[in-house]
């Protein structure tokens, strides 16, 4: 299971670069396929099975064929690659390189693994990790323990009873509130996609006069 | 069996396709492959929330990253009826002509 949790994460890894650094865009959209199905595997490994199932509906299914649908609807030329001394390129790089050092020394203080310590008092737990304070300081209850596919106790009922009474009891009130957001983006969409009296169907792709580019 | 040990390389995962995505948003021109690395950054937070929630043994974090999906799938719906909109006007799949609100 660590082999294979391994091999999904490298390869997710690589096909992310797919999407970013590949020059036309459906092989970009093709790239997310397979990294969306290679997280979707992840989140099967890590007993997060009815995520799994959510992932590959919503993203492999019904995102991604939105996406393959507008590009092939609006077939985007390829991009040329942007000159290396372009400022606003090195600015981007800067400040990538500023998000990755954040996020690495933020992930680095917070998942710091002792197989020594964790094995001892609460008070050796509190050193070291930002998700100690989930714990009870009950030796069974101990979150290192029970890191990984059989044992993973919150799952006892089944994951998808376990995340429905989460969201039905405590969360209930977010998941209304997803369902206005649905609503609204729904009411969003078929208003911007609406057909107009107005022209501007009449005369499609064509560039007006008066919108030539500055 | 997962081994705790591999906790680390699963953010460490989550943190590389964020700032990847971050990339693909900084550098890319075509605003589909905008949204995609959008997407991209959405996922890898997915991953880190849901690797946290295995390695806490909380079942919290995966009704959150439920939640992004929902507003992701919420994003592209929106994003996408926007790019169909611009293109209908005759503009060019280029962020950098998208700079004014008005046509």
């Amino acid at each position: 299971m660590n082999t294979l949790l391994a091999v999904v994460l490298i390869l997710s890894a690589i096909s992310g670069l797919g999407v970013v650094f590949s020059r036309q865009a459906i092989y970009s959209a093709l790239s997310l396929v397979l990294t969306v199905g290679l997280l979707a595997v992840v989140f099967l490994i890590l007993n997060a099975q009815f995520l799994f199932v959510v992932q590959l509906i919503v993203y492999a299914g019904a995102v991604m064929v939105l996406f393959v649908f507008i590009i092939a609807l609006l077939d985007p030329a390829a991009e040329e690659r942007p000159r290396l001394t372009d400022p606003r390129l090195l600015l981007g790089i800067l400040a990538i390189a500023g998000i990755c050092t954040a996020v690495y020394v933020a992930a680095s203080n917070g998942v710091t693994y002792d197989t020594h310590c964790a094995t001892q008092s609460v008070t050796c737990m509190h050193a070291y990790t930002v998700g100690s304070l989930a714990m009870s300081g009950n030796p069974a209850a101990d979150p290192y323990h029970t890191f990984g596919f059989p044992q993973n106790a919150v799952n006892q009922a089944g994951n998808v009873q376990t995340v429905a009474n989460q969201l039905f009891h405590t969360y209930v009130l977010p998941f209304e509130i997803t369902s206005l957001l649905l609503l609204v983006a729904a009411i969003g969409a078929v208003y911007l996609t609406r057909r107009t009296h107005t022209g501007i169907r009449e005369e499609p792709g064509g560039e007006r006069p008066s919108e030539e580019p500055r | 069996m997962l081994s705790p040990a591999m906790f680390p390389w699963i953010l460490l995962t989550a943190a590389y396709l964020f700032t990847l995505g971050a990339l693909g948003v900084l550098i890319r021109r075509n605003p589909l492959v905008v949204f995609m690395s959008i997407e991209l950054m959405l996922n890898a937070v997915n991953l880190a929330l849901v690797g946290y929630s295995s390695f806490l043994n909380s079942e919290e974090g995966q009704v959150f990253a439920f939640m992004v999906i929902v507003v992701a799938a919420a994003e592209v719906v929106v994003g996408l009826g926007l790019l169909t909109r611009v293109f209908s006007i005759g503009r060019e799949l280029d962020v950098d002509d998208l700079d004014e609100l008005k046509r």
